[in-house]
């Protein structure tokens, strides 16, 4: 359901001349799956996320989210995708269920069936205290859950999370963790982003280990600790990561 | 687009706004209070700061003529100063502020110790005396250079400034005895009334400059007239003469303005002004918090991932802008409006004489101020916002909006002046027409003939307002403008950046910052040939060519070589096929007389060229001068100059992003008003376009600078072929004479329409070749064009 080919996004910065944020990025997700990109910090997986979810346009390359591309159909894709991440925070000004009605509604659901939605989120999400409560008097932990209501307000097929528990404590970041197993296990198509291997170990189907804006290895967990010969895979990552340093090293001398 | 999704947006984004309390604040309760707080802040200052008495010193008091008395007799015993006599002031309050020194104020020698104030005033009075006297003999003497009469003046200055005189009166010797004298003389009907010489008159000395002296200035003057009236009419009385001898016509001033009227001029004038800050005000805040402020508080990814287009949600954005924009304007018109009818009726009198009660405005007066506006809140609502969207942070937006806030400051003041009025000229300019037009009607004298302008006044409010708002939906399309992180700006990595990594053509804000140079050089060359000289237009002509090669060519070409790696890529340079060529000159010859008869008829739109520039015009296209000089000055120097300007360079810098129509209309735009004068900008801005397209489509600035030529020279050719040919001729039926110089008839317009119409429709199907976009283009699969602009360049 996601379909990425050769994306490659670049930006001019005054101090380090032209970047490639992404460099020729091509993966498939499969509805039912949990998808990981694993990288450090400034590897590209904002980007590439952000592409899929048509907040930023590919410099070339394309991609296909859910039968519709992200560059001619944006709005298309929008309707599909639910997206949450660090950075998509939530109105202080709103309580949480205006926040999700508003939403719902911009996505165009029936009042009813609107209303229905909302009641079966609430209580999967336990969400019902925090019902009329403003979005500046939550704790993160309650922010969170708004964003997941959110995410899933309108039942999309697919499913954009970048590192959504940063900056959370470890009973809400099971929570999360929690909630994306269960969305995988109602065949949504899930394309997840982190840092933490643990969470990967957890969740992640396949996962690809992305570097200064290439994939440098793409496979299940089994897959890559057999190829590489590694069973622990932190120091799979790290492996990875020196290598491919050092043949830049190597090239640029 | 889906309105239901604007609605949405716009709803929600309202009911944020109104439960920030700090908004609430601003719009609603400031204005309901800060009015009534000002009017009583006014009104406590106002009864705090009395009118000062002024001081007037007399000297020479005794000299005064019995009677009728200027000052009032000391009564015995009376401490302080005196008083001029009530009966000489039209508000007998007046007297009470002029404070009078006198001679005869100083006690006896041995009485009652006298006052040092007095004291200090009359000793200061009688130094200047001395010094005036001083200036007079020096003046009169000749042989005294003008130093020393100067030297003298200025100490005379000083000392009166030092003292603490506002008003010195100095009565010469003599004064009383003479006038009683002509009286007499008058009264016995003497032949020797003819031979009376002049005498001396006293001196009434002030500074004008000081506004405190200026005051008591202007009541001691109306005092002494009126006295002197007193006077004349004892005189005449003495005479047996008629008192009305000395004004045998006194007309009387029949003043028809009612106090409705009144109050009306000043509505009209208030108003504009009041409106244009108020919307922009109004506009200010939200439009920081709906931009920068979504950025800051990270909501901003949220909004973008929501399904509605880029464009529905500046849309709700704009919206909501534009109605808080036009709460404030009314909610503070209303509060001020109340506030101030209120003080003047309290108040009364003051500044405004005797209106103590302002009439408010009529109903019609209130549904024109709505209706304009809301063209005026759109334009600031859609501005605000697209500045704001550039901020990454409210104190940033902040900065973006103060300038603009100074602009319409600006422009406020320039409608506030009565000498502004709307006619079809300043119809079309964007915040002085609505507010001109709003002027002329609310004011008395409104006739319904200038509801006539509200037609283009109303259409091109609102095509402004939607240029607005597509810039703003713009920059919410860009993702460097979105997503900008803070920068470090260091000027010599920027420079260096410039310098060293060129692209073939120049970026977006190098074609912008060429035409703001060239105005910049325009505006410093007015100093060198802004005056003219009709009697030597080979001068002037001189100076012209040499105007346009460093004013305009020379930036575009400066900036060529430094800032882009092929000049001959920016320039367009290369040789065009063989038909483009022949095209531009048959459309330079087919527009020529279409934009001749355009511009003549157009003339009772712009504003009236004053004589002298008319005398200059006509002199530099005389007869005298040789034809191969002025096609040289006027054809040919302009062609190429302005062509690798604006053709050139700056529309290569604007198409950077591969974009027609934007680099074609803002560097024609730019073009036109390059030129001086109104009457030229139109006709210009036109042949800008044209010329533009003529440049995209045959990739090469040859047909361009061709057409120009031919354009321009085909313009001086007609006013010196002469004219006698066309007389008693077939031709008669395709030209005129006009004063010297060919013009157009029918026929000839018809002819040259339609072959204008055919060449610029094959033009315009002819296959675009940028010439600038190298290989780029085939690489990318996805066929939108939107795709480049994302690479970011400033």
């Amino acid at each position: 359901m996601i379909h990425a080919q050769d994306l490659t996004k670049s930006f001019a910065d005054l101090q380090r001349g032209s970047v490639n944020a992404l460099d020729h990025v091509s993966f498939d997700v499969q509805p039912g799956e949990i998808y990981g990109l694993l990288g450090p910090n400034g590897a590209g997986k904002t980007t590439c996320l952000r592409i899929i979810s048509t907040v930023l346009r590919p410099t070339s390359g394309s991609a296909v989210v859910a039968g519709y591309d992200v560059a001619t159909q944006p709005e298309e894709v929008r309707a599909r995708i639910g997206f949450m991440s660090g950075n998509t925070g939530i109105y202080d000004r709103m309580t949480a269920r205006e926040m999700v009605e508003y939403f719902g509604r911009l996505y165009g659901l029936e009042e009813d069936a609107l209303q229905q939605r909302i009641e079966e989120i609430f209580e999967t999400l336990q969400m019902h205290e925090i019902s009329d409560r403003l979005g500046s008097k939550m704790s993160t932990g309650m922010k969170q859950k708004v964003s997941i209501a959110r995410t899933i307000i309108h039942d999309p097929p697919v499913l954009v999370f970048d590192e959504p528990t940063t900056g959370l404590d470890v009973l809400v970041a099971r929570a999360v963790v929690k909630a994306i197993e269960s969305l995988r296990d109602q065949g949504k198509c899930i394309i997840f982003s982190t840092h933490i291997m643990r969470e990967v170990e957890k969740l992640c189907d396949r996962i690809a280990i992305i570097h200064k804006g290439k994939i440098l290895a793409t496979g299940t967990i089994d897959e890559l600790e057999s190829e590489y010969d590694e069973p622990d895979m932190e120091e799979l990552f790290f492996e990875l990561i020196s290598r491919n340093d050092a043949q830049v090293a190597a090239e640029l001398a | 687009m889906s309105w239901r999704r604007i609605k949405l947006i716009f709803q929600r984004e309202i009911r944020d706004q109104m439960r920030d309390r700090r908004t609430l604040f601003m719009i609603v309760i400031l204005p309901l209070l800060l009015y009534p707080a000002m009017g009583v802040g006014v009104a406590k200052m106002m009864s705090l700061f009395q009118d000062q008495p002024r001081t007037v010193v007399v000297l020479g008091e005794g000299e005064l003529p019995e009677h009728p008395k200027l000052i009032q007799p000391a009564k015995a015993g009376e401490k302080g100063p005196r008083r001029f006599v009530e009966g000489w002031f039209g508000l007998f309050s007046e007297a009470d502020k002029l404070d009078v020194y006198t001679e005869s104020m100083l006690p006896r020698a041995g009485d009652v110790k006298a006052d040092p104030k007095l004291k200090q005033l009359l000793a200061d009075a009688k130094r200047i005396r001395q010094k005036y006297e001083q200036r007079e003999k020096l003046a009169s003497t000749p042989g005294r250079t003008k130093a020393e009469i100067e030297l003298v003046k200025r100490q005379l200055g000083v000392l009166f400034s030092t003292s603490q005189i506002q008003v010195l009166i100095i009565v010469p010797d003599g004064f009383g005895g003479n006038i009683a004298e002509v009286n007499r003389l008058l009264r016995e009907k003497s032949r020797d009334t003819e031979v009376v010489p002049d005498y001396g008159r006293p001196i009434i000395m002030h500074n004008k400059a000081d506004k405190k002296s200026q005051i008591a200035y202007r009541r001691v003057s109306r005092a002494v007239s009126a006295w002197e009236q007193g006077i004349l009419s004892e005189r005449l009385s003495a005479a047996h003469l008629p008192a009305t001898m000395t004004t045998p016509v006194n007309a009387e001033a029949v003043d028809l303005a009612q106090v409705e009227d009144i109050s009306q001029s000043l509505w009209s004038l208030l108003f504009p002004a009041l409106l244009i800050i108020m919307s922009v005000t109004g506009a200010f805040y939200p439009a920081i918090d709906l931009a920068a402020g979504e950025k800051e508080r990270g909501t901003m990814e949220t909004l973008l991932i929501c399904p509605a287009s880029r464009t529905e949600i500046v849309i709700g954005k704009f919206l909501t802008v534009m109605t808080f924009s036009i709460s404030t304007a009314i909610l503070n018109l209303l509060s001020m409006g109340l506030t101030g009818n209120f003080m003047m009726s309290t108040l009364g009198g003051g500044i405004f004489g005797q209106i103590n009660n302002l009439a408010p405005p009529s109903l019609s007066a209130l549904l024109w101020v709505i209706v304009l506006l809301i063209p005026l809140a759109a334009l600031f609502s859609a501005l605000c916002l697209s500045l704001a969207t550039f901020a990454k942070s409210s104190k940033e937006g902040q900065y973006y909006l103060t300038p603009l806030l100074m602009v319409t400051l600006g422009l406020t003041v320039i409608c506030l002046s009565p000498i502004v009025e709307i006619d079809w000229f300043t119809s079309f300019m964007p915040v002085v027409g609505p507010a001109l037009l709003l002027k002329e009607l609310l004011s008395p004298q409104g006739n319904a003939a200038t509801l006539v302008y509200a037609i283009p006044v109303l259409a091109t409010s609102v095509i402004y307002s939607m240029l607005a708002l597509w810039w703003a939906i713009e920059l919410f399309s860009r993702e460097d403008v979105l997503f900008r992180e803070s920068e470090r700006f260091e000027l010599g990595l920027w420079l260096r950046h410039l310098l060293r990594e060129k692209e073939a053509t120049p970026s977006f804000t190098e074609g912008v910052v060429c035409i703001v140079l060239i105005f910049f050089l325009q505006f410093g060359s007015l100093k060198f040939h802004g005056g003219l000289d009709p009697t030597a237009p080979l001068q002037a002509l001189k100076l012209q060519m040499t105007y346009l090669v460093v004013a305009i060519a020379c930036p575009a070409l400066f900036m060529a070589v430094m800032l882009t790696k092929s000049v001959r890529q920016t320039l367009r340079l290369r040789w065009p096929s063989g038909t483009m060529i022949g095209l531009a000159l048959l459309l330079a010859v087919a527009l020529h007389p279409l934009s001749l008869e355009l511009q003549a008829n157009l003339e009772w739109f712009f504003p009236q060229l004053p004589p002298s520039v008319t005398k200059q015009l006509a002199a530099l296209t005389s007869d005298e001068l040789p034809l191969w000089f002025m096609l040289l000055a006027l054809a040919v120097t302009p062609a190429v100059c302005e062509e690798v300007a604006f053709r050139g360079f700056i529309m290569s810098g604007l198409g950077h992003s591969h974009r027609k129509w934007l680099p074609i209309m803002l560097s024609a735009l730019a073009f036109g008003l390059i030129h001086t004068l109104p009457q030229q900008m139109f006709n210009a801005t036109l042949v800008g376009v044209v010329l533009g397209l003529i440049v995209y489509h045959s990739r090469s600035l040859v047909p361009a600078i061709l057409f120009h030529l031919i354009y321009n020279s085909l313009g001086i050719l007609r006013g010196r072929i002469g004219t006698t040919w066309i007389e008693d001729s077939p031709a008669e039926w395709f030209f005129a004479a006009d004063g010297g110089a060919i013009r157009y008839e029918w026929p000839t317009l018809l002819i040259a329409a339609v072959v204008a119409v055919a060449l610029l429709r094959w033009l315009l199907a002819q296959p675009v070749g940028d010439s600038t976009s190298a290989s780029a283009n085939a690489k990318l699969p996805i066929e939108s064009d939107v795709n480049v602009k994302t690479s970011v360049r400033v």
